[in-house]
C-alpha cells in the first residue's frame, strides 16, 4: 500500500501564477490520482461510491434537516477515507506559507491533520452559505 | 543514553511509570467530577446548604413543557418559596404575565405582591446564549422580595465556579425597588447606581441576570400601576405632505420590514417566511397620506385624541400577527410597541381595519392592521421598535420558550420640525464590558504584541546568544512567562482553555453570536492572537510563551532545577514520548464528540484542563480532588517539562493540528539529518533520530536556532570555525543558512597583468 516514489510530490510543483492556483484548487477537493486508480481500483470504486453517499448526504442537508450528529457522522467518515486515499495517491502537503511552492511528503499525522482542518473549513463554508440560504437548518 | 533507551525493560518501566501516572491523573480527575459536589457542601453555613440545595441542579434542570404557557403558574413553579404567607395565587394575568398573591385575613383577601417568570418577560441571553429562567415575586409597594434560579446553562457554574455563588449574587436583588438601576460592581458616582457584588469568572452572566431581574420587575411594576408612565416631550411634524410610493418610503426608512424565518422559531422550512412584516407610523402627514389616502387619513386623525398615536402594521407568511388571545382575553398577544424602558401592548380596542394600502407599488398582504397606542410615554419624536413576539419549540421536548424579535423605527428627520433629537443608546453589554476595562485591555494587547515583535526578531535574538549565555532570548521569554501568569493568568484570568473551541464549533454549525465571543474581551483578543500566531509560526508561540499554565510549570521546572533539583530531572525516552504524545489527541477528539452529544458532559471532562482550579477559581476554592490533580500536575512539573503541556493538553492539541500548516518554521541544516545535537538540548522532545522538527510538539523554546547560529556548539559550524583558524582564514559572518559566508579568492589585479 505504500506510494510510488513518483507519488511523492506534486507534479505541477513547478508551474506558476493561475493555473498553479487552479491545480492548488484540484489537490484540494480531488483525493484522487490516477497512478492510485490504476493501482487500488477496488479501494476506488469503493471510495467513489463512498462519495456519492456523501453528496446525498449533503443533498439531505441542503433540502431541509438534517441531525448534527448525522452530518457530523458523515463528514468524520469522509475525512477518514480521504486520509487513507490521500497517503496512496497524493502523500504529500505544502510545507511553509499557502502562497510558497515547496511541498514535502506527509507523515500520517501530517495527513490527518491536513484532511481534517481542511474538511473542517469546507464544511463551515458549506454550512454557512447553506444556512444564509435558509436550505439548512441545524437542531440543537 | 540512546543505547540505554533502546533497553526493552527500561522501555517497558517507562511505560508503566507513565502509564501509572497518567491513568492516576485522569482517574483522579473524572472522581473529582462525582466527588466534587459533595465535598462542596461541607463547606457552607446552614443557612447557605439551605439556599444551596434550594438551587442545586438548576443547570439545565429540566422544566415542565406547561410552564410557558398553563395559566396556573405556581402549579409548576415554587411560587411559596417567594411569597410563603400566600394562601392563594392568582391566574396568570396580564401582558407581559404575572400572577398575583393573596393571604387571607379576617375573611379579606389581600395582595401581597406579585410573582413573575423573567422568560414570560425579557429575552435576554446568558454566556450559553440561553436565558436564566428565574422567579422573582415583588411586593406590592414595588420592592423586590425574592428571586429564585429555575434554570440555567451556564457551563461555568456547572464546573468552574460553585453554584452557591450564583445564589449569594441573586440575593442581592432582595430589597432593591423594581425602579433601581442597578451596576455590577463599583457603582457609577452620578446618575444614581446602586453597585452590587459580582462573580469573579462570571461577568457576561451576571450582568445578564441582572438585566433579567431589574427589565422583568420593572415591566411588571409598569404594568400593574406601582411605576407611573413618565410622559416624553411629543413630535412636531413639519409640513411635508407629498405623497410618495412604498418604494420611497421603504427606501427611506418610514416603512420598515421584520422577516422571521420557521428556522428562528424551531419549525421546519416550508420556503415561505414564518412572518414578513411591514410597519409604519401613520400621524406623521406624509407617511399617513401615502398610505391610507388623504380621506382615511384625515378620518383616523379626527378620531385620535392629544397623545394618541396610530401604526400600520401589514404582513404575509405562514403566521399571524394578530394571533388569537385578542379573541379570549381582547388583547393582541403577538405585537407590542417598545420604546426604551416601555412598552406598549395593543386591546382589541386599540384595532382598527386596514382596508388597504393607497401608496403605489405596494405589494398584497394578507393581513393588514391599524393599532393605537394610547399614552403620553410614547414619542414619534424618539426611536422605537415593533417587537414580534413569538414562541421558539424545542423540538426534542416539545417546550416552547418565549422569543421576541424587533425592528426599530424612527421617523425620518426631514418629517420632523427641528430634525431628530439627540438619543444617547445605551451600550450592547459587550461594549459596556469593553469600555469599563479599557487600560486593562490595552495592556493585554501591548503584551501581545511585544510577544509578536520579540518572537519576529528572533534570529537578531538568537544570533546574540549562544549555548551557554541565552539571556537575549531567556530574558524577555522569562519576563513574558511572568506577565502570562501574574496579569493574563490571575489578574484578568484570561486562560484559553478547550471549552471556547468546543463553543466555537457549536456555534457555527447553530447558532454564532457576535456578542457571546465578544463579552469576554480578553479571551476574544487573546483568541485572535493565537488564530493568527498558529498560523504564522504555530502553536509553539502561544503554548510555550504565553500560556498561562505552560508558563507556571514551566517555570516551575526552571526553578526546582536551579535549586538542587536538576538530578531529579528527567526527560521520557523518545521512544515512550512519541507513544505518550497522542494522548492530548485522544482527549480533544474524545471530547469534542461528547460535546455534540451532551455539551453538559464535554464540560465536566474538560476538568482534565487545570485551569479553572489554578487561575479561575483557585487552588484552595476548590474540592480536594480537583487541587489533587492540579497540584500532581504541577509537582510533576519539578521533575519533567511541561508533563500536562506534552501529554495531555487538549486544547495544545487542538493547536497542534493547524500547526501543520503553519508559514514560518525554524531553520534546519543539511548536517541535521545526522547530527543530534540539537535533539539532545530540546527540551519539547520535538526533534526526530533524522534531525525533524515535529512542529506540532514544538514549544519554540528556540534552543535548537541558538545552536543554529553558535560556532562554538553546533558541531557543522565548530568544525568549520576550526577548519578556518587552522588555516588563518577570517571568520566570515554567519549566514541565513547557518553556516560561514564563503570566502572565494579573487586574482589580484597585478598578478593578472
Amino acid at each position: 500500500m505504500k506510494p510510488n516514489a513518483e507519488n511523492r510530490l506534486p507534479s505541477y510543483a513547478e508551474t506558476k501564477g493561475v493555473k498553479w492556483l487552479l491545480y492548488e484548487l484540484f489537490d484540494h477537493l480531488w483525493p484522487w490520482s490516477k497512478q492510485g486508480w490504476l493501482q487500488h481500483k477496488a479501494i476506488q470504486t469503493a471510495g467513489l461510491a463512498f462519495a456519492v453517499a456523501v453528496t446525498v448526504a449533503w443533498a439531505l442537508a441542503a433540502n431541509g434537516r438534517l441531525g448534527a450528529d448525522a452530518l457530523i457522522g458523515w463528514w468524520l467518515g469522509w475525512s477518514i477515507y480521504e486520509i487513507i486515499i490521500r497517503m496512496q495517491c497524493k502523500p504529500y502537503i505544502k510545507d511553509g506559507p499557502w502562497w510558497g511552492h515547496r511541498y514535502r511528503p506527509a507523515g500520517r499525522m501530517d495527513m490527518i491533520c491536513y484532511v481534517l482542518f481542511k474538511n473542517l473549513l469546507i464544511g463551515a463554508l458549506l454550512f454557512i452559505t447553506l444556512r444564509n440560504l435558509g436550505l439548512l437548518q441545524m437542531v440543537s | 543514553m540512546k543505547t540505554r533507551s533502546l533497553r526493552p525493560l527500561y522501555l517497558l518501566r517507562q511505560i508503566t511509570r507513565f502509564s501509572v501516572l497518567i491513568c492516576c491523573y485522569l482517574s483522579l480527575c473524572f472522581s473529582a467530577i462525582t466527588l466534587a459536589d459533595s465535598d462542596k457542601k461541607n463547606d457552607h453555613t446552614e443557612q447557605e446548604r439551605h439556599a444551596e440545595k434550594s438551587h442545586s441542579g438548576s443547570y439545565e434542570a429540566p422544566l415542565p413543557v406547561q410552564l410557558t404557557t398553563d395559566p396556573d403558574l405556581c402549579a409548576y413553579v415554587p411560587c411559596h418559596d417567594i411569597f410563603p404567607y400566600a394562601d392563594r395565587f392568582s391566574p396568570r394575568k396580564g401582558r407581559p404575565a404575572y400572577v398575583e398573591a393573596y393571604h387571607e385575613e379576617h375573611g379579606q383577601q389581600k395582595l401581597l405582591g406579585y410573582a413573575f417568570l423573567s422568560t414570560d418577560i425579557v429575552d435576554i441571553p446568558a454566556y450559553s446564549g440561553k436565558p436564566v429562567v428565574t422567579l422573582i415575586g415583588m411586593d406590592v409597594t414595588g420592592k423586590i422580595i425574592g428571586v429564585k434560579v429555575l434554570r440555567h446553562s451556564e457551563p461555568i457554574l456547572l464546573v468552574g465556579i460553585p453554584e452557591i455563588a450564583l445564589t449569594k449574587f441573586i440575593k442581592q436583588f432582595v430589597g432593591k425597588n423594581a425602579w433601581d438601576k442597578l451596576e455590577i460592581g463599583k457603582a457609577r458616582a452620578e446618575g444614581g447606581y446602586i453597585g452590587i457584588d459580582a462573580i469573579s469568572g462570571a461577568t457576561v452572566t451576571v450582568i445578564s441576570a441582572n438585566q433579567v431581574v431589574m427589565r422583568s420587575a420593572y415591566e411588571i411594576a409598569k404594568q400593574v400601576g406601582i411605576i407611573k408612565a413618565v410622559p416624553r416631550p411629543q413630535a412636531s411634524f413639519s409640513n411635508i405632505t407629498e405623497e410618495q410610493s412604498w418604494d420611497t418610503l421603504l427606501s427611506e426608512g418610514s416603512i420598515q420590514h421584520l422577516t422571521v424565518s420557521p428556522s428562528q422559531v424551531g419549525l421546519d422550512n416550508t420556503g415561505q417566511p414564518y412572518i414578513d412584516l411591514y410597519f409604519g407610523y401613520l400621524n406623521a402627514p406624509t407617511i399617513g397620506r401615502s398610505i391610507l389616502g388623504e380621506r382615511n387619513y384625515e378620518g383616523l386623525m379626527a378620531e385620535l385624541k392629544p397623545n394618541e398615536h396610530a401604526i400600520f402594521i401589514v404582513a404575509n407568511g405562514s403566521a399571524s400577527f394578530k394571533g388569537s388571545g385578542f379573541v379570549r382575553g381582547g388583547i393582541y398577544d403577538r405585537v407590542q410597541v417598545s420604546q426604551d424602558m416601555d412598552s406598549f401592548t395593543f386591546r382589541d380596542t386599540d384595532y382598527r381595519n386596514l382596508y388597504g394600502i393607497r401608496a403605489t407599488g405596494a405589494p398584497e398582504f394578507n393581513e393588514s392592521a391599524i393599532f393605537i397606542i394610547r399614552s403620553t410615554s410614547f414619542s414619534a419624536a424618539y426611536p422605537w421598535s415593533l417587537v414580534f413576539l413569538g414562541n421558539k419549540v424545542n423540538k426534542q421536548t416539545g417546550a416552547r420558550t418565549f422569543a421576541n424579535f424587533d425592528r426599530e423605527f424612527w421617523l425620518d428627520a426631514k418629517y420632523l420640525q427641528g430634525g431628530r433629537p439627540i438619543v444617547v443608546k445605551a451600550d450592547p453589554t459587550w461594549l459596556k464590558i469593553w469600555k469599563s476595562r479599557i487600560w486593562e485591555i490595552t495592556a493585554f494587547i501591548v503584551i501581545l504584541l511585544f510577544t509578536a515583535v520579540v518572537y519576529a526578531n528572533r534570529d537578531w535574538l538568537v544570533r546574540r546568544s549562544s549555548r551557554k549565555d541565552k539571556r537575549w532570548v531567556s530574558a524577555p521569554k522569562y519576563a513574558i512567562w511572568l506577565v502570562s501568569i501574574g496579569f493574563i493568568g490571575f489578574g484578568l484570568m484570561a486562560q484559553p482553555s478547550i471549552t471556547q473551541v468546543l463553543t466555537w464549533f457549536h456555534s457555527l454549525l447553530f447558532h454564532w453570536k457576535w456578542e457571546l465571543f465578544l463579552s469576554d474581551p480578553f479571551i476574544f483578543i487573546f483568541w485572535l492572537f493565537i488564530i493568527i500566531t498558529v498560523f504564522i509560526w504555530g502553536r509553539g508561540l502561544f503554548c510555550g510563551w504565553m500560556c498561562p499554565f505552560g508558563s507556571l510549570s514551566e517555570i516551575i521546572y526552571k526553578i526546582a532545577g536551579k535549586v538542587g533539583l536538576k538530578r531529579f530531572q528527567f526527560k521520557p525516552s523518545m521512544a515512550l514520548h512519541n507513544r505518550l504524545k497522542w494522548i492530548k489527541y485522544g482527549i480533544f477528539w474524545v471530547l469534542l464528540a461528547v460535546s455534540f452529544f451532551s455539551m453538559g458532559l464535554a464540560e465536566k471532562l474538560a476538568e482534565v484542563e487545570p485551569f479553572k482550579t489554578t487561575f479561575l477559581v483557585g487552588l484552595f476554592n476548590r474540592s480536594w480532588p480537583y487541587t489533587l490533580f492540579t497540584a500532581s500536575l504541577l509537582g510533576l512539573s519539578l521533575f519533567t517539562e511541561r508533563p500536562f503541556c506534552k501529554y495531555l493538553c487538549p486544547l495544545g492539541a487542538a493547536l497542534a493540528m493547524p500547526t501543520t500548516f503553519r508559514w514560518f518554521g525554524l531553520k534546519r541544516k543539511q548536517e541535521c539529518t545526522t547530527c543530534s545535537a540539537c535533539a539532545a538540548g530540546c527540551g519539547s522532545q520535538a526533534i526526530d533520530s533524522l534531525g525533524v522538527i515535529d512542529h506540532r510538539e514544538c514549544m519554540l523554546c528556540l534552543d535548537c536556532m541558538i545552536l543554529y547560529y553558535d560556532d562554538h556548539a553546533c558541531p557543522p559550524l565548530s568544525k568549520e570555525r576550526k577548519l578556518r583558524e587552522k588555516s588563518g582564514l577570517p571568520l566570515t559572518r554567519i549566514n541565513a543558512e547557518g553556516y560561514y559566508i564563503p570566502i572565494h579568492p579573487v586574482p589580484m589585479k597585478g598578478a593578472e597583468e
